[in-house]
């Protein structure tokens, strides 16, 4: 299992702390992987994902060992050009083609189970459907909050994955104990 | 497909074919992903356009289509609509949307299923059972005539009525599936005895074909496309500008649904003032339209569902359709040099509707227009007594004119130049134009008889299909008839003969129809002239140029029943003439009944005719060779 999440490769900022790799401390790749629970349920509880999270995590195979992040890598990078456009109609008062962006970016949000994304993705809707302006400028900085929450977290959980992945690597390097 | 399904019967949900469009990114490639899972062998898109190419390059390639309802480049629906059109595949829509509105869209242009994102990966494993519920009413439809997928059929054209609250449209609905089978049987029993039906190859509307099509047109621009011009872009051999004209109709209509005029067009049949005949029609027309709207309704169904709306017997309707194949084909009769000098003079009075319709854009092909045209039929017919049993039949003539307009726009408009001069010219000079006509009206169909059959025998069941949509949008132009029919009666005298010459003119080979008709209708006319059972304000003057023509009462009454039944005559000795004598059948039944209710001593002589049609097309509809015309006129 060679997960490598993020191209970045890089064990940052909580191994810097102690200057060495987690795993070099004795910190197995179980505890990572607790550490990711403990994550995942985090945003669960906060309403940040749902359980399409999980069917997301379920569909990646040996067939396809790094399905999770690169559905998500497509997702944020989709996300990004609607948040930017969405930005520009709003500017320019185009309520119908905001309408349309944002069925875009409702329905990928749902499908990864960005549920908190999602929800103000229908509340943005609502206002652009009503062309109200204030409601409109409002949930775009909402969405745009939660969409940078939703991203930094699922980093997090991104670079957890990868040091487990790698810890697991390391130690048991012909087993595929993980999945 | 239903091969490919048997090879895999073993495993079968796996191998499923899937389409997925979605412009998300995202959503696509965890669709993907998941079918993979099912063991689906998924082709993926961004753009709705191009999986419509996908889908027309690889026909049967594909087992089942999901697509988002919410993409830039194309909506879901027309994606849907398109492919309910071109291929028959079922379709699942997807979309975040999960309002009832939105599911109600998509089951209304023929979804087969309603996916509410997120898709789960447990929704995505069932789908195959659209795609196998599909195969096994193919297989029911191949072995029972009346099948579940029929019967589908027919509920998703119900359902586009159920918006409307009229009495008519509710029995309609509750007979409707009833009486299907039967007569869906008598349809495939007919077909299987007709021999030229069997030896006409039946062009089959293949997605490739379908294809051609739809890029001729797009290269034509949809209001300026017609048969002809299409058919040249297409350039397929065997394929007759009847076949692509029907097919135009047929996807001008789904166009039309798309853009969900659907509903209120249904309100506004229920405004329809309620004689017997616009109910009838309205119901007719209205569940043709519906049905056809909703695509893959054969024509036995239309032509079933039609008879039945109009208390026809099924066979009436399928030489109907024909008869629209006849006038298409007439109408390149005009074509011929001869014909157009013979024409000229008699073209006017045909051209007034042709032109009229002209104005009218091809949008005009829908319901709502010709609902609200619907409704000026009963005034038109108050107003003007007489016109109405001659525009029904100058329907059909015009509608094709519609059709073909551009075939014969120049010769038109040129014609209808003339007409304007001898509008301005003397009365008297007129009558003699029309006399002039009518000799060489009589001339004229002999030559058109080989376009006519040249044309009409490569006739297609889409043909076929077009009919249901030719009667509708022939009532969409009854507006415009009235206007025309004062325009006629400006031509004093001549008017009623002319109108007969000018069916010869329009009709080449259906010329004994339209002259036959012409005598009707003069029947009708005189009779409702002397019956004179309703006050006709404009009619009066009508009536009036009609007396100059040197009808009296009795004569007309006198010519007509000759004419009529030597008609009937030559009808059952000629296998084609039930062509005529069906729609004139269906027609007249309009006819017969007002005849009835206006005046009932003249009537007595009309309608041992009317019986008599119904009475030649059985037999003659098994067998349709389509030699005879020139004979009849020659007689």
């Amino acid at each position: 299992m060679n997960k490598i999440w993020l191209s970045s490769g890089v064990l940052n900022s909580q191994l810097a702390k102690t200057g060495l790799p987690l795993w070099m401390l004795g910190l197995g790749a179980d505890l990572l992987w607790a550490d990711m629970n403990r994550l995942l349920a985090f945003l669960f509880h906060q309403g940040v994902l749902d359980e399409q999270f999980l069917q997301l995590q379920q569909l990646q195979d040996e067939a396809s060992p790094n399905f999770v992040s690169e559905v998500l890598n497509i997702y944020f990078h989709e996300s990004e050009k609607l948040l930017t456009n969405l930005r520009g109609l709003l500017m320019e008062r185009e309520y119908k083609k905001m309408e349309i962006h944002l069925n875009q970016l409702m329905g990928s949000s749902s499908s990864i189970g960005a549920k908190r994304v999602t929800n103000v993705c229908v509340a943005f809707r609502a206002a652009t459907h009503h062309t109200n302006r204030a409601g409109c400028l409002h949930a775009l900085e909402m969405l745009e909050h939660e969409y940078c929450y939703l991203k930094n977290k699922l980093h997090e959980l991104f670079q957890i994955e990868q040091q487990r992945a790698l810890v697991a690597g390391v130690r048991y390097p012909e087993q595929n104990q993980n999945q | 497909m239903a091969a490919s399904l048997h090879s895999a019967a073993a495993d079968f949900p796996a191998g499923l074919r899937v389409l997925v469009v979605d412009d998300d990114a995202t959503t696509l490639r965890i669709i993907e992903q998941m079918s993979i899972r099912c063991r689906y062998r998924v082709t993926t898109c961004t753009e709705a356009t191009v999986a419509l190419n996908l889908l027309r390059e690889r026909k049967g390639c594909f087992d089942v289509v999901l697509s988002d309802v919410h993409m830039p480049d194309m909506d879901g629906y027309k994606l849907l609509e398109h492919v309910g059109l071109e291929m028959d595949l079922p379709v699942i829509m997807m979309s975040g949307d999960s309002s009832t509105s939105a599911v109600m869209k998509g089951i209304r242009h023929g979804a087969c299923d309603y996916l509410i994102k997120p898709v789960r990966e447990e929704e995505l494993r069932n789908i195959w059972q659209h795609v196998a519920r599909k195969i096994l009413n193919e297989n029911k439809e191949h072995d029972h005539s009346g099948s579940i997928e029929d019967n589908d059929r027919c509920k998703r054209g119900n359902d586009d009525t159920e918006y409307t609250s009229s009495v008519v449209d509710a029995s309609e609905i509750a007979k409707a599936p009833k009486k299907r089978s039967n007569l869906k049987e008598e349809d495939v029993e007919l077909e299987g005895d007709d021999p030229t039906t069997s030896k006409k190859p039946r062009v089959v509307w293949s997605v490739e074909l379908h294809q051609q099509f739809v890029s001729a047109v797009n290269q034509l621009g949809l209001d300026k496309a017609v048969p002809k011009r299409i058919l040249e872009l297409m350039n397929v051999p065997g394929l007759t500008r009847e076949n692509v004209a029907s097919h135009l109709q047929k996807f001008r209509l789904y166009l039309k649904r798309l853009s969900g005029v659907a509903q209120q067009q249904n309100g506004m049949l229920n405004a329809v003032p309620g004689t017997i005949e616009s109910k009838l029609g309205a119901t007719g027309r209205f569940d043709i339209q519906a049905l056809a709207a909703a695509g893959h309704v054969p024509p036995e169904t239309l032509a079933a569902l039609h008879a039945e709306l109009l208390g026809c017997p099924a066979t009436n309707i399928m030489p109907a359709m024909d008869q629209t194949a006849l006038l298409q084909a007439s109408i390149q009769g005009p074509k011929h040099s001869h014909a157009e000098h013979a024409v000229a003079y008699v073209q006017p009075l045909v051209k007034c509707p042709s032109n009229i319709s002209k104005n009218v854009p091809p949008s005009i092909l829908t319901v709502n227009d010709t609902s609200s045209g619907y409704g000026a039929w009963p005034s038109s017919n108050n107003a003007i007594g007489c016109v109405k049993p001659n525009s029904s039949v100058e329907r059909v003539g015009i509608q094709n004119n519609n059709m073909l307009m551009d075939i014969l726009g120049h010769q038109q408009r040129q014609q209808y130049q003339q007409k304007q001069q001898l509008q301005q010219q003397s009365l008297v000079h007129d009558q003699s134009c029309s006399i002039n006509v009518q000799p060489s009206c009589l001339v004229f169909p002999s030559h058109s008889s080989d376009s006519f059959k040249a044309v009409n025998s490569p006739a297609s069941v889409n043909q076929d299909c077009s009919f249901g949509r030719n009667a509708a949008i022939d009532y969409g132009l009854f507006s415009h008839k009235s206007n025309y029919s004062l325009i006629a009666s400006q031509f004093p005298g001549g008017d009623t003969k002319a109108q007969g010459v000018l069916y010869g003119y329009t009709v080449p080979s259906t010329c004994s129809t339209s002259s036959s008709n012409g005598n009707i209708q003069q029947l009708q006319n005189s009779s409702i002239t002397f019956g004179a059972a309703r006050p006709l304000p404009s009619f009066l003057p009508l009536s009036d140029r009609q007396d100059p023509y040197g009808f009296k009462p009795g004569d007309s009454l006198n010519q007509v029943c000759l004419r009529n039944l030597g008609f009937v005559g030559k009808g059952t000795c000629i296998p084609n003439r039930f062509v005529e004598s069906e729609i004139e059948s269906s027609i007249s039944d309009f006819n017969h009944m007002k005849v009835n209710v206006d005046s009932s001593g003249n009537t007595l002589k009309e309608e041992p005719n009317f019986i008599n049609f119904p009475k030649v097309s059985h037999p003659i509809i098994e067998r349709y060779p389509s030699r005879d015309r020139s004979s009849l006129f020659t007689e």
